[in-house]
């Protein structure tokens, strides 16, 4: 939510720029288009009540306020500055009438007001006076300002305009109330130019809320503290068991203080609270040197389901080659042995079927299975039908009742035929083995050879043909290539680009020889790439002769038996990588990758012990605070100890725990940036000033408010 | 509608014998194959099959025997090619089942 107290809706001088012109239509879009939701409208010497009623009516339904306003030409001690005088939306009509009374008869180019008039005219309607100040120009004398500071009734409510977000922030470092407007020159440019404008921490609902704040009115601050969620957190951080009881707030909440006042104490006794109250929580502290660890790059814990990549683990097919072996075939002198010796027994000669010929039993089987395979198929299909609820949904009951239907007679046919095709199937085998049992009998009882009822072909071949699926599995399933996996770890600032995490995952295909690539499963890179090469010589060699002598080179590997699936001949490496490049990162960058790390995991509990360690301040303001203000604004509880003024101050922490020792021992002060006061929570009469405690304590901590300490003010 | 069904090929076989010794000869085309039925020879016989099993992938054939008499090779060699032939049948199907067969 962002604010702009100073904005041009018409040219009104004649040194404005026309650009400065826009529709009251046009106004309310261009607002809505950006985060600004308080908005002043101050041109130049002129209220148009008309065009502000359009603009409030043009945002009536939408949570923006819109809040009257002029910017007047101010004449004192012979100086002449900008004033702008921003009343509540409520007392509109009183404002305009004053306006028109002032200026009446003046042209905006030559109208002046002295602070006498302003105050005799205005200050009855509770205005906001923002004068332009310094570097701001026109701006208005430092003498003309005390005189509306000590003449107003309101002296809270007089601000001071500066250029920018760290005049700002300058200003309010040496007790000026500041803000900053865009001023706006061109509308065109409003979008861009919004995202510089001041956010407000704190919800601000109306005008004379804002005025509240200014005044730094405890009550309005503690209402608008209790709207956010918090709990209380009752702990016991210390050897004494002295207990402790913060509010914790779905914000940020930052402990300080020099070091040794046991600020990791209390980050660990929260951390130990909301671990027993279920919430898996730990306490984030840099540790540049366990980068390794941290990451797992040597892949100790680093596993990968293949089934994710469409890649078949073929446990059975790599089994199947370490115990394959050869099918013997029809030795031809058992059918020359048949013909030499005719049978002379007339009981045999009565059993025909010992001369009838074997049938076909495998194309029946494969019938029989393809039918197998339908049947279940469609059973599963209707199942899932049934019990599906987007199905449900998406279907009309008629629909859903046709295709039922339909699939159930499917089902009942498909179901015939599998009967069908099974009996057939047996009646074969049957057959086939009634023939060769009773060859076989015939045979024995007579002592004579029995005519051979296979050369053997059949089954010899299909066995080679098996060997070849196989391995042509194997091969194929090791060939797939599995994508890089990328974990984005975040910027290491605008001159080196972006970090990431690579884990690449290769199967050996028997010629790799990088180094760089280990073996996932702990395999020898020598085993691997042996069993790989001969599975491909026994694919390539499967309707050859010496088949079995690679499948026996193949047995003969050393820990082949290590082998049980493809996912053994799994490769990786896992780096580090700039912008597509392998990349080291040192000591402060390995603190920033854990750091994006933590705050880049989803969780409802961050608690981060000195973040700031080994970063540079830059990086702290770039990047790790607005990640910080995010989690906090998606309503996460952050805890930060810091000694880091960039993160205690600039993240407007909903609490602040300031600790401290001295020769009385340690103290416990609880406070925020909006009341600007820390309260001893054994003593509520012993307050510090949050901003003054926060200047001195932290690193950085004047730069700090020196370029956005704003209460109500923030970019 | 055009059929488009492949005609089965028929390979010629014949028996031959050298020095008293008979075998079953196949012609392929590109090269022989000899499956000897007067020894017990496995070796030669596995290799005459992987020879078939490899003339299968070009497309479905049967085998014809040729002057066939009525010697005992001559019988052994008609039954052990009828039988063949029965099962190279369900080999070629179960190779067109797996995608085996060239196109």
């Amino acid at each position: 939510m962002k604010i702009d107290i100073h904005t041009h809706t018409k040219k009104c001088k004649s040194g404005d720029a026309h650009t400065r012109e826009i529709s009251p239509e046009d106004f309310c879009e261009t607002i809505l288009s950006t985060e600004v939701r308080i908005i002043a409208i101050t041109n130049h010497n002129v209220f148009d009540l008309n065009q502000f009623k359009e603009i409030e009516a043009g945002l009536g339904q939408e949570d923006v306020q819109v809040w009257p306003g002029i910017e007047l030409d101010v004449q004192e001690d012979a100086s002449r500055g900008h004033l702008l005088v921003i009343v509540s939306p409520s007392r509109v009509q009183e404002f305009s009438d004053v306006v028109e009374e002032l200026t009446n008869g003046h042209h905006p180019d030559n109208f002046t007001a002295t602070i006498d008039q302003i105050l005799l005219k205005f200050d009855s309607i509770t205005p906001l006076y923002v004068a332009h100040y310094m570097q701001k120009k026109p701006n208005i004398s430092d003498n003309a300002i005390e005189k509306l500071v000590a003449e107003s009734q309101n002296p809270s409510c007089v601000i001071k305009e500066v250029s920018n977000s760290i005049s700002a922030g300058i200003y309010i470092s040496h007790g000026h109330a500041s803000i900053y407007g865009s001023d706006i020159q061109d509308w065109a440019k409003y979008e861009e130019l919004s995202h510089d404008l001041p956010d407000l921490r704190l919800p601000v609902d109306s005008f004379e809320h804002f005025c509240l704040l200014l005044e730094k009115d405890q009550i309005t601050i503690n209402t608008l503290l209790d709207r956010k969620t918090s709990e209380e957190l009752i702990l016991l951080p210390f050897d004494d068991n002295s207990s402790l009881e913060i509010k914790g707030f779905n914000d940020i909440n930052v402990v300080f203080g020099s070091k040794g006042t046991g600020k990791s104490c209390i980050l660990k006794s929260i951390a130990k609270h909301y671990s027993e109250n279920g919430i898996d929580t730990k306490v984030y502290e840099s540790a540049s040197d366990k980068l390794d660890d941290i990451f797992d790059t040597k892949g100790r814990d680093l596993n990968i389901d293949l089934k994710d990549y469409g890649i078949d683990y073929c446990t059975n097919n790599v089994n199947f080659l370490r115990t394959v072996g050869e099918v013997d075939v029809t030795s031809l002198s058992k059918y020359a042995a048949f013909f030499k010796v005719k049978s002379k027994n007339r009981n045999a000669k009565k059993i025909l079927l010992r001369d009838i010929d074997p049938e076909d039993e495998s194309g029946r089987k494969r019938e029989f299975l393809d039918f197998n395979d339908a049947t279940k198929t469609t059973a599963e299909f209707l199942k899932f039908l049934a019990g599906d609820q987007s199905v449900q949904e998406e279907l009309e009951e008629e629909e859903l009742a046709e295709v039922t239907r339909i699939l159930s007679e499917l089902f009942a046919r498909l179901s015939r035929r599998e009967s069908t095709k099974f009996s057939e199937w047996k009646e074969v085998y049957l057959l086939n083995s009634a023939i060769k049992i009773f060859r076989s009998e015939v045979a024995r009882k007579t002592g004579t050879q029995a005519k051979p009822t296979t050369t053997g072909f059949r089954d010899y071949a299909m066995n080679r043909i098996e060997i070849e699926v196989n391995a042509n599995k194997i091969i194929q399933n090791a060939e797939t290539e599995i994508p890089m996996q990328c974990e984005p770890l975040g910027s290491l600032g605008s001159d080196k680009g972006d970090l990431e995490f690579r884990t690449e995952f290769q199967f050996q295909n028997g010629a790799i020889t990088d180094g760089t690539l280990a073996s996932l499963k702990g395999i020898k890179k020598g085993t691997q790439k042996n069993f790989v090469n001969r599975v491909r010589k026994i694919l390539t060699h499967a309707y050859s002769d010496d088949l079995f002598q690679h499948i026996a080179e193949l047995k003969a590997i050393e820990d082949v038996e290590d082998i049980d699936t493809v996912y053994e001949l799994l490769l990786f490496r896992r780096y580090f990588a700039l912008d597509g490049h392998q990349y080291s990162p040192s000591s402060g960058e390995a603190s920033m990758v854990m750091l994006q790390k933590e705050l880049g995991t989803d969780k409802d509990v961050y608690i981060l012990d000195e973040p700031e360690r080994s970063l540079g301040n830059e990086y702290i303001n770039d990047v790790i605070v607005p990640l910080i203000k995010e989690h906090a604004l998606a309503g996460k509880k952050v805890f930060i100890s810091t000694h880091d003024g960039n993160i205690a101050v600039r993240t407007l922490p909903y609490s602040s725990i300031y600790r401290c020792h001295d020769s009385s021992g340690y103290r416990t002060y609880i406070g925020n940036p909006f009341s600007n006061n820390l309260i001893n929570l054994e003593d509520d009469k012993d307050q510090l000033d949050w901003k003054m405690i926060s200047m001195r304590t932290l690193e950085g901590g004047a730069e700090a408010f020196g370029e956005r300490g704003k209460i109500y003010g923030d970019n | 509608m055009e059929s488009e069904v492949r005609s089965m090929e028929t390979i010629k076989a014949t028996v031959e014998s050298l020095d008293e010794k008979y075998f079953i000869q196949i012609e392929t085309g590109e090269e022989q194959i000899k499956i000897p039925m007067s020894e017990d020879k496995p070796n030669e016989v596995k290799s005459a099959f992987n020879k078939l099993i490899a003339r299968i992938k070009d497309g479905e054939f049967q085998i014809e025997l040729e002057e066939i008499s009525d010697d005992l090779f001559s019988q052994v060699a008609s039954e052990y090619v009828t039988q063949l032939n029965r099962e190279i049948q369900e080999v070629y199907g179960e190779m067109e089942h797996y995608d085996l067969i060239k196109d």
